[in-house]
């Protein structure tokens, strides 16, 4: 029980809120483009992108909040690119993801060298990390629970506020809705006349700018440095929590939560002496293992959305061609 | 006829928007794109031994690509290459040091052994895809992950050498991939990857499966019809893709390291899942896509000596290469609007 008390305690979820902070972020800008139906493999290289030119920000202008903006902005320009190529030129979107993966990677060790002369890590140079917020009463209302609220870096705060404003933007706003017909009935929403086109390059936009967040949260909140290929794996985490969640913000979270407490519990079981390489696994085998429990539990509900869908296509088909050739 | 020359063609198009875009980039870290280039050529073809370098980088990438083309043939994106690649190099260094057995069958066991590590480390992303539709993507890059970091603990934590760094005990000798020259590490192994390479284009073209793994790529609907057991034919594609992905590390670690270490063939399998994607999923044109990124590779070693780049420039002309092929419609517009929706839907 020692043990357990010892693994379990407030700094430990304290420490699953910070773990969860980048992957909840970038997962939520996933959520966009799922909702959009597109499926976005390079949240990966938006992230690392994102924290590659936060770190850059923040050394050229001494502000962190204005490395944040570049963060955001490399990773804007990265999402347009997959825009561009995966709607506009309708490429496949499995491969555009992984080749700005490769290329993320790639270019952000190539930069680093090119202006640090090093290989491997950024750290010193003058990098400013965000500061951590203090909530003011946060002590004198939880008492030894304060941890849980106050002390976290921004861009922790930012993260967590998403989600519900996620689940409005879903389910009370024009955009929202525009999203979510473009995702689901594309034929739908081209027959009421709204731009599949613009809508996906919206989400796409909005996707980057999330995952730019989530990035410059890596390198300048979670810690403060850049090192190669850092956001090792979230990206596809998100991903996978992405899947299973259908893109819905609160099931988002929740799954963020799973990962950010394997992640936490991970690093956790290394200061017990356990391999560090067995414990690293943890969150991958974590996200396999949830993966392949979902769609397995998902089977039946898999095969009846098939099946209605292909007779619903059947049935739009006869119907709409009338409609189509004759909007409003 | 015609359109295979406007394939080729676009594809070399392709490739040089791409090497324009990475010129850029290469003025962006201030080096000069012409030192560069002619440093990467000077690199991968300069004299005799260079060019053998070039067809060993190359043998590696070659072998991961055909994995890739018989994925992408039939439907499935089999990115955790790179994963059975490491656990096919553990398992054949295992053989290698772990077992003593006469000279020729010590090879064949320790490669049938990789073969063996690929295929199951893929088997439950391969089932999973096959019976419950769960996205192979997804599954098997977050597999390379595991692999990478279970392969380190089994070097490290278990098979460790004594006093050596991160790495295992030298194999026996007996289980070498024999060298073709004796000026380079240049073996056996580029002939199993051509041999493969070949071997795979005339499964495709002549026999009855063959044709059932294109059909249920590139119509599943149709082949279903036909009365291909489209799960069962799905499950088969990943299996002996990444049994292939495997063999491709046991021949890196028999040819080449002679033992298994820690990131002993990094990027490899992304490199050959890239030349398959280049060659439009032909395993004989992966040939020449493949010494093409062998090229790129080998040269990017004298990049870090003799120019201020760093050798991941090369990793990010080829992810240019793939980024401006898939943008080829902007090159055919004109006579094909769908080109972009059916490259790489085979």
């Amino acid at each position: 029980m020692e043990i357990l008390d010892k693994l379990i305690n407030v700094a430990l979820i304290a420490a699953t809120l910070r773990t969860t902070a980048p992957i909840l972020l970038v997962a939520l800008g996933g959520s966009f483009t799922t909702k959009a139906g597109i499926f976005n493999i390079g949240l990966e290289g938006q992230m690392l992108v994102g924290a590659f030119f936060a770190v850059l920000g923040s050394i050229g202008t001494g502000s962190a909040f204005a490395g944040v903006a570049c963060g955001v902005a490399a990773a804007l320009v990265f999402a347009l690119v997959f825009a561009i190529l995966v709607v506009s030129f309708k490429a496949n979107e499995v491969v555009v993801g992984l080749a700005l993966n490769i290329l993320a990677g790639g270019m952000t060790i190539s930069l680093m060298k090119a202006i640090f002369g090093t290989r491997g890590s950024i750290v010193g140079h003058g990098i400013v990390g965000l500061p951590k917020v203090q909530l003011p009463g946060a002590r004198d209302l939880l008492g030894s629970w304060a941890p849980l609220i106050s002390g976290f870096t921004p861009l922790v705060y930012v993260a967590f506020i998403a989600v519900p404003l996620l689940v409005l933007c879903y389910n009370r706003t024009r955009l929202g809705l525009y999203i979510r017909v473009v995702g689901e009935k594309p034929e739908a929403a081209e027959a009421l006349g709204i731009s599949i086109t613009r809508v996906r390059y919206t989400a796409s936009l909005l996707c980057g700018l999330l995952a730019g967040l989530a990035g410059a949260h890596l390198s300048l909140g979670y810690i403060t440095m850049f090192t190669e290929n850092m956001s090792s794996g979230r990206g596809f985490m998100a991903v996978a929590i992405l899947i299973f969640s259908n893109g819905d913000p609160l099931k988002v979270l929740a799954g963020c939560l799973l990962f950010g407490f394997a992640d936490a519990f991970s690093l956790r079981l290394q200061t017990f002496g356990y391999p560090s390489y067995l414990v690293l696994t943890v969150p991958y085998v974590v996200a396999l293992i949830a993966l392949f429990a979902l769609s397995y539990r998902a089977r039946p509900r898999v095969i009846a959305e098939t099946l209605e869908s292909m007779r619903k296509l059947l049935s739009v088909d006869k119907s709409a061609e009338p409609g189509g050739k004759n909007p409003q | 006829m015609k359109d295979h020359l406007r394939a080729v063609s676009g594809q070399i198009i392709a490739i040089g928007v791409a090497l324009l875009m990475g010129a850029i980039i290469i003025l962006m870290v201030g080096e000069s794109p012409v030192r560069v280039f002619m440093t990467l050529l000077r690199g991968a073809f300069g004299d005799q031994e260079k060019i053998a370098g070039t067809l060993l980088q190359t043998t590696p990438i070659l072998i991961c690509g055909v994995a890739a083309c018989i994925g992408l043939r039939g439907g499935m994106f089999n990115v955790g290459i790179e994963g059975q690649l490491f656990l096919g190099g553990f398992a054949a260094a295992w053989v290698g040091f772990a077992i003593p057995l006469p000279t020729g069958i010590h090879t064949l066991a320790a490669l049938a052994l990789a073969v063996a590590a690929g295929a199951a480390w893929v088997a439950i992303p391969a089932y999973f895809r096959a019976r419950y539709n769960t996205n192979e993507v997804v599954s098997t890059i977050l597999s390379n992950y595991v692999a990478v970091l279970l392969t380190s603990y089994f070097t490290i934590f278990l098979f460790k050498r004594p006093g050596g760094w991160s790495e295992t005990p030298p194999i026996l000798a007996t289980s070498y991939l024999p060298e073709i020259f004796t000026f380079s590490r240049l073996n056996w192994g580029l002939v199993i990857g051509l041999v493969l390479a070949v071997g795979a284009a005339l499964v495709f073209r002549y026999t009855k499966w063959g044709y059932g793994v294109t059909m249920v790529g590139s119509a599943p609907k149709f082949a279903e019809y036909g009365g291909v057991n489209v799960k069962r034919q799905g499950f088969l594609v990943l299996l002996l893709s990444g049994a292939v992905g495997g063999l491709a590390g046991g021949v890196e670690t028999l040819g080449v390291h002679h033992r298994f270490m820690e990131g002993f063939a990094p990027g490899f399998g992304f490199d050959g899942l890239i030349a398959a994607l280049l060659a439009n999923g032909s395993p004989v044109a992966t040939i020449f896509t493949a010494l093409f990124f062998g090229a790129l590779r080998n040269g990017s070693l004298l990049l870090e000596v003799d120019t201020s780049a760093s050798r991941e420039i090369i990793t990010v002309i080829q992810a240019l290469i793939i980024l401006s092929v898939s943008a080829q419609v902007l090159v055919r517009k004109r006579g094909d609007s769908q080109a972009g929706e059916r490259r790489w839907k085979f």
